[in-house]
């Protein structure tokens, strides 16, 4: 169902009041949806589900996935780990494996991708030809 | 030894930023009707070209929140929801230079005439600011459209804007092709006198939403004239994507700026802004952005102001240069005051008026002497033209007066009635057939005769017949004078009386 420009608002707002330090905080958030869906306001499914959304983007701008052609070795994810951290501060980290890579990393963070991969280079080699 | 150094370590650099290039990417949310939302893009810029799946490329027009509104540039059929999409930090580009004349190609620049890949070394963004105050400088140098009503009352100059308007089936593209066919029939005099100083006008024709049969009958005509050699057509039909034929224009002038920034002169012709706008429309409204007046979006009157802004006069310290534009424009039952047209009116500097009931009455082309005007190509007619077409759109203009009168009554003073058959013939003398072009000096000799009254004598359903016979004369037996007409650019005493004596000439044959 289309989602309305008031109901688009409110959401907003609620993910606002569930920022602090513009950070999320999960305690508040987990207060502010039960709240709402107790009450039942107009609307509150889409409302709900456009703040989950906005939730899934906020989280995701703070956590870095790593994908590797082969899954990475304890020591080596640690240095993934530290390093992004260094970086990026107060990350958190998936690890994932994609044979599809062919070899080296891709790391995502939010909508920003760094791609170091072999399937990558392909694709570059490819559009140049 | 430092050198080698400095060298080596450039090397590893670029290999250092090639080896994880940082990117943006999204996730296609929705697709339809050539627009995507795509989530994710937090740095993505406007107009940036966007990369999806499978070699397609998209337009980022909105951008929102969490959100970017995309038009896709191709078939966003193969598009699914879930897609990827990647920022390429580069803008829209199209091929420039003259690899492109004597084609046909999409508003991308790719050919569309099946005669092989495009060799342009050149490439220009699409979206380009217009030449700024400094760089320019006023209308000097005349554009010769061919049409001797055109070039005797509404005269228009290189870096020119002037629109042509009217109803559908009025004629309006047509003036736009005799123009183009009379500019490669000038080429080819000028190239073959070899004349150093001579600048030749290469054309492009830019078909936004026309039926693919009407851009193959412009094609065809204008190979017929052996003119497509100097022409670059971009079409985007009316089965292309409205964000191709959002583009068409803008590509085109890019096309166009090239010869412009590199010292040459072009001449543009958008056919139609009517289509363009609705098709922004359509873009506008899909990427749900707010409407206004008919729908259009608030935006619609800047599209068309920043596009025709970028035809100029540029000065000489820049290069000479120049572009000018022929926009058409298509009323619904002749309301010039429409939106649309209305905006395109007040940014344009003038405006060819085509009337239906002329049109109808055999007046062809049909151009309303009333309601055209051009503000500043007055200023780039030649001498011989201006000597002999000073008064002719006051006398036309008072004809039309007086004829409306003239219906009523049947006494008519003596000084009226010379007005109302100098008038009819003036008519006459303007008819004249598509695809077929005068030369200047013809145009100018012509109306020099039926100044000294040599068509008075003649009746009216006879002087198209006389005319005919007079350009034959003229070009065939009196080379030598048009050959004057158009070097001294004037009709001087000498050319005048040898004019005089040609006349008598003619008369002599055709008593």
């Amino acid at each position: 169902m289309k989602l309305s420009r008031e109901a688009r608002r409110q959401s907003r707002q609620l993910f606002d009041l569930a920022l602090v330090d513009t950070r999320l905080d999960v305690a508040r958030l987990r207060t502010i949806f039960d709240g709402v869906a107790e009450r039942k306001p107009r609307q509150y499914v889409q409302i709900l589900k456009e703040l989950t959304r906005l939730v899934r983007l906020e989280l995701s701008s703070h956590h870095a996935v790593i994908e590797s052609a082969f899954p990475l070795d304890p020591a080596q994810a640690e240095r993934f780990e530290s390093d992004l951290r260094g970086q990026f501060g107060d990350i958190t980290t998936e690890f994932r494996s994609n044979p599809a890579l062919i070899g080296g990393v891709r790391v995502q963070i939010g909508s920003d991708v760094w791609d170091g991969s072999v399937q990558a280079r392909l694709q570059a080699i490819k559009q140049l030809l | 030894m430092s050198n080698i150094v400095l060298e080596l370590e450039e090397k590893i650099g670029a290999i250092k930023s090639e080896s994880a290039r940082k990117t943006n990417v999204g996730i296609v949310r929705e697709i339809g009707d050539g627009v995507a939302r795509v989530e994710g893009l937090s740095s993505a810029m406007l107009n940036e070209m966007l990369e999806f799946p499978g070699g397609l490329y998209g337009l980022a027009l909105n951008l929102e929140e969490t959100e970017v509104g995309v038009i896709i540039l191709g078939d966003y059929t193969t598009i699914s929801e879930g897609d990827e999409v990647k920022t390429t930090g580069k803008l829209l580009q199209v091929p420039v230079g003259k690899a492109l004349l004597g084609r046909v190609v999409s508003s991308l620049g790719q050919p569309l005439d099946g005669k092989g890949p495009i060799n342009a070394t050149e490439f220009y963004p699409v979206e380009k600011i217009a030449p700024g105050i400094i760089k320019r400088r006023s209308v000097s140098q005349p554009v010769q459209t061919g049409i001797m009503a055109i070039d005797a009352m509404i005269p228009i100059g290189r870096g020119q804007r002037e629109l042509i308007i009217g109803d559908r089936a009025t004629g309006k593209t047509t003036i736009a092709i005799d123009t183009i066919i009379n500019q490669a029939h000038i080429n080819r005099a000028g190239e073959e006198s070899g004349d150093p100083s001579f600048r030749p006008l290469y054309s492009i024709y830019v078909g936004v939403g026309q039926k693919n049969a009407n851009i193959a009958r412009v094609v065809a005509a204008l190979e017929a004239q052996d003119a497509l050699k100097y022409t670059i057509i971009v079409a985007s039909t009316a089965s292309d994507a409205a964000s191709d034929q959002y583009i068409a224009p803008f590509s085109g002038s890019s096309m166009g700026e090239w010869f412009m920034d590199n010292g040459m002169d072009a001449l543009i012709v958008f056919d139609d802004l009517t289509k363009h706008a609705n098709a922004y429309r359509q873009i506008s409204l899909l990427l749900k952005r707010p409407s206004g007046r008919e729908a259009y979006p608030g935006d619609v009157f800047y599209l068309h102001s920043r596009l025709l802004e970028r035809s100029a006069r540029l000065s000489e310290k820049y290069g000479d240069g120049s572009m000018t534009a022929l926009p058409i424009i298509e009323t619904q039952a002749g309301d010039v005051s429409a939106y649309i047209p209305t905006n395109v009116i007040s940014i344009t500097d003038g405006q060819i008026y085509l009337e239906t009931d002329l049109f109808y009455q055999g007046v062809r082309p049909a151009i309303s002497v009333g309601l055209s005007v051009s503000r500043v190509g007055s200023a780039a007619q030649i001498k011989a033209m201006k000597q002999v077409a000073g008064k002719i759109k006051g006398d036309l203009a008072q004809y039309r007066e007086l004829a409306a009168f003239a219906q009523f009554g049947s006494d008519l003073d003596a000084r009226t009635k010379s007005t109302l058959e100098r008038g009819a013939r003036i008519v006459e003398l303007f008819k004249q057939p598509q695809y077929r072009p005068i030369a200047v000096g013809t145009q100018a000799a012509v109306l020099w005769s039926m100044q000294k009254g040599i068509f008075d004598a003649i009746p009216v359903n006879r002087v198209k017949e006389i005319q005919g016979k007079l350009v034959e004369f003229f070009e065939t037996r009196k080379e030598a004078i048009m050959a004057k007409i158009a070097a001294k650019k004037q009709i001087d005493g000498e050319v005048e009386t040898e004019l005089l004596a040609a006349i008598e000439e003619f008369k002599s044959f055709n008593s």
